[in-house]
C-alpha cells in the first residue's frame, strides 16, 4: 500500500505542478495547483506524518486554493486585460518612525506579561512525569506546549498581523 | 487503536482460515491482497448503501414536506412511491448532456467529480460500529474537516464554469458561505476533542456511554450549546435551507447548477445528500453518543455490532428528520444576515464554548453535570438524613 | 527508530476516493450511450430568464468575498495550531499540569479575539458596508 499511495501522490504532485506551468488559462492552473496540493497531502501519508497531511487538506485545499481562484475572479478572471478595476488608490504606510516604536514598546510589553504569567505556571516537566505519546498529534502538542511554546504564542501575533493587514488592504476607499 | 473491519474481522477462525488460504494462494502478497479485497468489499457496501441513503434521502425529503403542507407526496412508483427516486435517477441518466458553448469544459466536467470524490472521501472515517469503521484514522476528526472543502472547491468551480452570472453568483456566495461557517464547525467539534483528548472518532465514541446523560451534548452547558453551534453551522455548510442561499430558486433560478442537466446534476444533488448525511453521522458520533448502545447490550460480538449500527444510524436519521424539518419550517436567509450570523454571533459562541470546556476540564476534572448531580444527591442521602 | 509505521489503514480512504472518481466518468461514459445529443443554437447559450445573455458573466466588484476568504484562512491556520493543543489538554491535566495548558491557550485566543474584535469594529465583517457609499454605481449587492 506504501507504494502505491506514493506513486499516486508523486503523479499528482509532479503532473499537477508541471501543468500549472505548461497551461495558458489562470483558473486552470488554479486547478492543478489544486491537484499538486493534493499530492503533497499524500506525500506527507507516506512519511507517516499524517496531522501534517491533514493539516495540508484543510488549510491549502480548503483556505489557499478558494482563496486564489477568488482572487483570479476578482482581478477579472482568465479573460482580463492589462488594466483592472481595483480603485484601491491608497498604498498601505510602510509606517514611520512612531508606528515601528510603538510596535515594539507593545512587542516587549506583550512579550513581559507572557513571561510573568507563564513562568508562574511554568515548572520543568520532569522525564519521567510526561505521559507517554503514541499519536503524531499528541507528540506534536506536547512540543507546542513545552518546548516550544514561545513558537505557538509568537505564531498567533503573526495571526493577529496578518489578519489586520489584510483587512486595511482590503478595505476600499472611504469616499475621501 | 486500529479497529477497522480488517483488525475486527481477524478475530474469526473463518477470517485466519481465509488469510491461510491466501497465503497459499498468493504467496508473500497472500495478507496484504486479502485486506486489500476486504476493504474494497467494505468500501463498495458502504458506498452503495449512502447512495440509497443519499436516493431516499429525496424520497424522504418529498413525503415528510408533503405531511407538513398536508398533501400526499410521491405515491405511484412502487409501494408507497419508495422506487421514485429510482426513477428519477432513471430520468436523469437518460438525458441530454448539454454543455455551454462559452463554459470552461475542463472546469464544467470537474466540479461534480470533485463535489463526489470530496463526500465519498469522508465516508472513510464515519464511525458505524465500533468495529466496522472503515478507517479510523488517527487524526479522523480534521481529515474530514479537510476532505469536506474539496465540496465548497467544486461548488464554486462549478458556478464559475457555467459562465453564467446566475451561476457565478451562486459560486462565490456558496464558497464563501461554506468558508465562512467551517469556523463555527470546527471550533465546536475542537470542543469535543478538547473533553475526549483524541482525534480519532473511535475515541470521541469511545469517551461516550450509551445512555443520555453520558452524551457528551448533556456533559456540560458549554458542549450543549456547542452542539447547536455545530448543527447551525452544518446546516450552513451544506448548503440547506435556510442556509440555500447559492442555489436559491426563487433568486438565482438555480445557483450554481443552473447549467448543469442529466447525470451531472445528479451528482451535485447526490453529493448534497450524502454531505447532508455524513455531517449529521458526526454530530451523533460526537455529541450524541455515536454507536454506544445504551447498558452495552449485545457486548463486542456480532449481535452488538448489529445494534450500535443500528443505534449509529437511529441518531443520524433522527438528525436527518430534523434537517428536512427545518427546511420546510423556516425562510431563507438574506446574504448579509447569513454572514452576520457566522462571524458575529455563531463564531464567538464557538470561542467562549472552548474558553468554557477548557476551564470546566481544568476546575472541574471533567466531571459531568450528572457525575456532581449524582454525588451531591448521593452524599445528601448518606449525610443529612433527619 | 520505532517501529514501522503501516499506510494501511489508508486503503479505505484511497479506494473510496478512486471509487469517487470512477463512478463520475462510469455513469458519464455509459450515458453517452444511451443518451439523446442534439444540440442545438439556444440549447447552448447560457440561461438567462429567456432572453439573451448580455455582456460577460462576472464584471462587478466584490471586495467582500475575498476579505471572508482572507479572515477564513486565518481561523483555520490557527484551529490547526489549537488542534495538537487540544487533544493533550486531558492528559496534561491527569499528571497536574492543565494550568499551563490552559494559560497557553487563553493566550492565544485572546490574541486571535482581539483581532476579530479589531475586524468587526472597523467593519470588516459587515456584507454591506456602513460607511459613505463610493462613487461606483455599479456596485451589486452580493
Amino acid at each position: 500500500m506504501d507504494n502505491v499511495i506514493f506513486i499516486i501522490s508523486t503523479i499528482l504532485t509532479v503532473g499537477g505542478a508541471l501543468c500549472v506551468l505548461l497551461t495558458k488559462n489562470v483558473m486552470h492552473a488554479c486547478v492543478y495547483l489544486l491537484t499538486c496540493l493534493l499530492g503533497v497531502a499524500g506525500l506527507y501519508v507516506t512519511l507517516g506524518a499524517d496531522f501534517v497531511a491533514a493539516t495540508q487538506l484543510a488549510v491549502y485545499v480548503g483556505g489557499v486554493v478558494i482563496l486564489m481562484v477568488f482572487a483570479v475572479m476578482l482581478t477579472g478572471g482568465p479573460n482580463s486585460q492589462s488594466s483592472n478595476k481595483f480603485g484601491i488608490v491608497k498604498i498601505p504606510m510602510m509606517g514611520n518612525a512612531k508606528t515601528y516604536i510603538i510596535g515594539i514598546i507593545s512587542a516587549v510589553i506583550f512579550g513581559l506579561m507572557a513571561y510573568k504569567v507563564l513562568s508562574r505556571v511554568i515548572t520543568s516537566i520532569q522525564a519521567g512525569e510526561a505521559p507517554v505519546f503514541t499519536e503524531t498529534v499528541e507528540k506534536i502538542g506536547f512540543m507546542l506546549v513545552t518546548d516550544h511554546v514561545l513558537a505557538f504564542e509568537i505564531s498567533s501575533v503573526l495571526l493577529l498581523g496578518a489578519l489586520v493587514g489584510a483587512a486595511i488592504i482590503a478595505r476600499p476607499k472611504r469616499g475621501v | 487503536m486500529n479497529n477497522t473491519i480488517v483488525s475486527y474481522l481477524s478475530q474469526f477462525e473463518s477470517y485466519k482460515g481465509l488469510l491461510e488460504s491466501f497465503s497459499s494462494l498468493f504467496g508473500e502478497a497472500g495478507p496484504g491482497l486479502l485486506t486489500f479485497l476486504v476493504f474494497l468489499i467494505g468500501c463498495i457496501l458502504v458506498v452503495t448503501v449512502m447512495a440509497t441513503i443519499g436516493g431516499l434521502g429525496t424520497y424522504a425529503e418529498r413525503k415528510i414536506s408533503a405531511d407538513m403542507q398536508a398533501r400526499m407526496g410521491p405515491n405511484r412508483v412502487g409501494p408507497y412511491g419508495l422506487l421514485q427516486f429510482l426513477a428519477d435517477g432513471v430520468k436523469m441518466f437518460l438525458k441530454e448532456d448539454i454543455t455551454p458553448n462559452t463554459a470552461d469544459k475542463f472546469i464544467f466536467g470537474l466540479a461534480p467529480l470533485l463535489a463526489l470524490v470530496g463526500v465519498f472521501g469522508t465516508l472513510a472515517v464515519l464511525p458505524f460500529s465500533s468495529g466496522f469503521t472503515l478507517s479510523n484514522l488517527n487524526v479522523g476528526v480534521f481529515y474530514l474537516i479537510g476532505i469536506g472543502s474539496l465540496v465548497g472547491v467544486a461548488i464554486f468551480l462549478g458556478g464559475y464554469a457555467s459562465n453564467s452570472k446566475w451561476s457565478m453568483l451562486g459560486g462565490m456566495r456558496g464558497a464563501s458561505q461554506i468558508i465562512s461557517y467551517e469556523i463555527p464547525v470546527v471550533l465546536s467539534l475542537m470542543a469535543i476533542v478538547l473533553m475526549s483528548g483524541s482525534l480519532n472518532f473511535g475515541g470521541l465514541v469511545g469517551a461516550q456511554g450509551g445512555l443520555p446523560q453520558e452524551w457528551f451534548i448533556f456533559h456540560n452547558p458549554f458542549t450543549f450549546i456547542g452542539f447547536f453551534v455545530f448543527f447551525i453551522g452544518a446546516l450552513a455548510e451544506t448548503n440547506r435551507a435556510p442556509f440555500d442561499l447559492p442555489e436559491a430558486e426563487s433568486e438565482l433560478v438555480s445557483g450554481y447548477h443552473t447549467e448543469y442537466s442529466g447525470m451531472r446534476f445528479a451528482f451535485f444533488a447526490l453529493a448534497e445528500y450524502i454531505e447532508v448525511f455524513v455531517v449529521c453521522g458526526v454530530g451523533a458520533a460526537a455529541f450524541l453518543g455515536g454507536y454506544k448502545v445504551p447498558f452495552n447490550l449485545g457486548g463486542e460480538g456480532i449481535i452488538g455490532q448489529v445494534l450500535q449500527v443500528l443505534v449509529f444510524f437511529g441518531k443520524t436519521l433522527a438528525l436527518y428528520y430534523l434537517v428536512i424539518m427545518i427546511r420546510w419550517t423556516y425562510p431563507r436567509l438574506r446574504v448579509d444576515q447569513l454572514m452576520t450570523l457566522c462571524w458575529k454571533y455563531l463564531t464567538p459562541m464557538a470561542i467562549f464554548n472552548l474558553i468554557g470546556c477548557a476551564l470546566w476540564i481544568y476546575l472541574l476534572d471533567s466531571k459531568s453535570m450528572w457525575d456532581m448531580l449524582a454525588a451531591f444527591v448521593g452524599s445528601m442521602g448518606t449525610g443529612g438524613g433527619h | 527508530m520505532e517501529a514501522t509505521y503501516s499506510l494501511d489503514v489508508y486503503t479505505p480512504v484511497v479506494i473510496l476516493l478512486f471509487l469517487g472518481a470512477i463512478t463520475v466518468v462510469a455513469a458519464l461514459l455509459l450515458g453517452k450511450l444511451v443518451r439523446p445529443h442534439n444540440p442545438s443554437e439556444s440549447k447552448n447559450t447560457p440561461y438567462e430568464c429567456g432572453e439573451q445573455p448580455v455582456g460577460t458573466a462576472w464584471s462587478f466588484f466584490n471586495m467582500r468575498f475575498y476579505v471572508i476568504g482572507l479572515i477564513f484562512i486565518i481561523f483555520d491556520v490557527e484551529s490547526a495550531l489549537m488542534f495538537p493543543v487540544a487533544v493533550i489538554f486531558k492528559k496534561m491535566n491527569e499528571i497536574g499540569r492543565g494550568g499551563l495548558v490552559l494559560v497557553e491557550i487563553m493566550i492565544f485566543l485572546s490574541v486571535l479575539i482581539s483581532g476579530i474584535a479589531y475586524c468587526w469594529r472597523k467593519g470588516d465583517l459587515d456584507w454591506v458596508k456602513s460607511y459613505v457609499p463610493s462613487k461606483d454605481t455599479n456596485n451589486k449587492q452580493g
